[in-house]
């Protein structure tokens, strides 16, 4: 079956473990890599990916993609720059990627909405209105994986 | 003497009135705002006294205004106020006053010290001493309408992406609904999920509400500024969509000088009283809950305190609404020490976060130890607040001393737990 609509798509991850919940939403952010240049992010990513990841690795994971959620915030009062609020949402894409057992019940969803937002925001600050293909790339993505 | 510095001197004088006047003779030198105030507290320098911070503003007003302050100008002993006192001055007034108001609330004689710090902020602007962050800030808002240079287009986008992923509809310009949602750039930039929530909740209480394209923006960087002239501007956006929308309530967003601006600071600003009323997002929340409108699924169940903002509970009186709304959702809320309208600021608060310089910053983190204590002393892994400021400035903190500990905003916290809708109903 394809994955055509978000009402499919959330009922596909919420069946998925958790561990596969992880690795397709790495895939999520790993498409929209290009909108953040930070290790962390990148590093968050990677270890998303591993089936054999260890608590303590996640929790390192985890801290060092927080900080770059946060470093990447807008301040009140500063100038809004919506690429760079594109890469504080892949930050937090990355960092619901590796989010602990108890706060992961819809993990991959979280992601794929953060990213979502990520993309909202390029298109913000292209001045290309508030038109993406994100959610059908998801959906092709999800397919992808669950036929591996 | 400078034209700007002259300028600047000149609405000094003017924004001296009667109170300002009296808290000057009523000053006991108690030394009480020091212990009330963050950076004070927490530095250790009496630079930081919340009085001593409006010297120069107490040294025109005697100067000007007082019999024995006059003879010694013309006797030429009295010290003119000059532009490298204002400059040594900015980050007294600015980086290390958040106007929280904890000193106004606890000095003995009633002395209003941020309504002081607000006078001075006009001269200071004026005399171009304001930091470059606000001033920036205030500029974005006039031109754009917004401080941080948010513009409708972004915020459709937002707005469309709201919809998608919760599958509430979030109406725009629709005249004759009951309640007109103002949101502040913050949360359009940082926290859209508020609006998701926001969303959700209004669905499920079966209410009417409405953005206005024109008015979407409560953050009045004026008030941070300190200039009267720019706040009645944004202020009067508001009213004007507002009273064309025939709203008959506007509510105030999770940001606390918008609150204060918007609710208190309004109708003296365009002199006239709102044909609408004004109430913050939470009192709207608490009415919903006395009617029994927010049920919850289920609960969050860690040890909690919270966080309450110093301009929405301290400075705006929304004193009853946040503990009945966390109760209603949390089942182990611990109440601190120092909570309500004693609680203390993050530290970033009245336009301290927009300063960039290396030493606003580090006076920051510093500052914010005094909130890292309340959350150790309570022995929580959790804080709720509702300002979208109080909420970065609290993460940035987090950060910095590698707390681990997570921030949540009452309202999508609400919003998260409340009773879904019956399948179908919301998409």
């Amino acid at each position: 079956m394809t994955t055509n609509n978000d009402i499919q798509f959330k009922a596909v991850l919420q069946k998925l473990t958790l561990p596969q919940q992880r690795q397709v939403a790495a895939r999520f952010v790993e498409n929209a890599m290009s909108l953040s240049g930070d290790p962390r992010v990148k590093a968050a990513v990677s270890f998303a990916r591993r089936a054999d990841i260890s608590d303590a690795e996640l929790i390192v994971v985890q801290n060092a993609a927080k900080s770059a959620a946060v470093e990447t915030y807008t301040h009140c009062g500063d100038e809004g720059d919506w690429l760079g609020q594109a890469g504080h949402f892949l930050a937090e894409a990355a960092l619901a990627c590796v989010a602990p057992p108890e706060k992961a019940s819809s993990l991959a969803w979280d992601v794929a909405m953060r990213v979502r937002v990520a993309r909202t925001c390029e298109t913000i600050a292209k001045g290309h209105g508030t038109e993406h293909s994100e959610a059908e790339v998801q959906y092709r993505l999800l397919d992808e994986f669950q036929r591996q | 003497m400078s034209a700007s510095l002259q300028r600047g001197i000149n609405v000094l004088k003017e924004v001296i009135d009667a109170p300002v006047a009296s808290f000057f003779n009523s000053c006991v030198h108690c030394g009480l705002c020091a212990e009330a105030c963050l950076f004070y507290l927490e530095t250790g320098d009496p630079k930081y006294t919340p009085i001593h911070k409006l010297e120069p503003l107490r040294r025109v007003y005697e100067q000007e205004y007082t019999l024995i302050g006059k003879l010694m100008r013309g006797l030429g002993l009295a010290k003119p106020v000059s532009d490298a006192e204002l400059e040594e001055w900015q980050p007294l007034v600015y980086d290390s006053c958040t106007m929280c108001g904890r000193c106004s609330l606890v000095c003995p004689v009633g002395n209003d010290i941020v309504y002081m710090v607000r006078k001075l902020r006009e001269g200071m602007s004026v005399s171009g001493h304001a930091p470059e962050g606000i001033r920036g800030a205030v500029k974005r808002t006039v031109e754009i309408g917004s401080p941080m240079g948010v513009k409708w287009p972004a915020v459709q986008a937002v707005i469309k992406h709201q919809q998608a992923e919760t599958g509430f509809e979030i109406p725009i310009d629709q005249a004759g609904v009951e309640y007109l949602v103002l949101l502040s750039s913050m949360e359009i930039m940082n926290y859209p999920e508020y609006l998701g929530a926001l969303a959700k909740i209004f669905k499920k209480a079966g209410l009417t509400w409405t953005l206005s394209s024109t008015a979407f923006e409560a953050t009045n960087a004026g008030i941070q500024i300190g200039t009267s002239d720019i706040a009645r501007v944004i202020v009067k956006r508001i009213v004007d969509s507002a009273e064309q929308l025939g709203v008959k309530k506007v509510i105030s967003p999770e940001c606390g000088h918008a609150y204060m601006a918007i609710r208190w600071e309004g109708p003296n600003l365009i002199g006239r009283p709102y044909k609408f009323e004004v109430i913050h997002v939470l009192e709207l929340l608490d009415e919903l809950r006395k009617k029994g409108v927010l049920k919850m699924k289920d609960s969050f169940d860690e040890p909690l305190i919270v966080h309450d903002p110093c301009q929405i509970v301290r400075r705006g009186g929304v004193l009853d609404a946040p503990e009945p709304l966390i109760n209603t959702v949390a089942t182990h809320y611990i109440p601190i020490v120092d909570k309500q309208k004693m609680n203390w600021c993050c530290g970033g608060g009245g336009g301290t976060s927009a300063i960039h310089t290396e030493e606003a910053e580090a006076l920051r983190v510093k500052a914010f130890r005094i909130k890292k204590r309340q959350i150790e002393e309570a022995g929580v892994s959790t804080v709720v607040t509702f300002c979208a400021n109080c909420r970065i400035v609290i993460e940035e903190g987090f950060d910095h001393y590698e707390m681990n500990t997570q921030l949540l905003g009452l309202t999508e916290l609400l919003a998260e737990h409340l009773e879904d809708e019956p399948e179908g109903v919301a998409s």
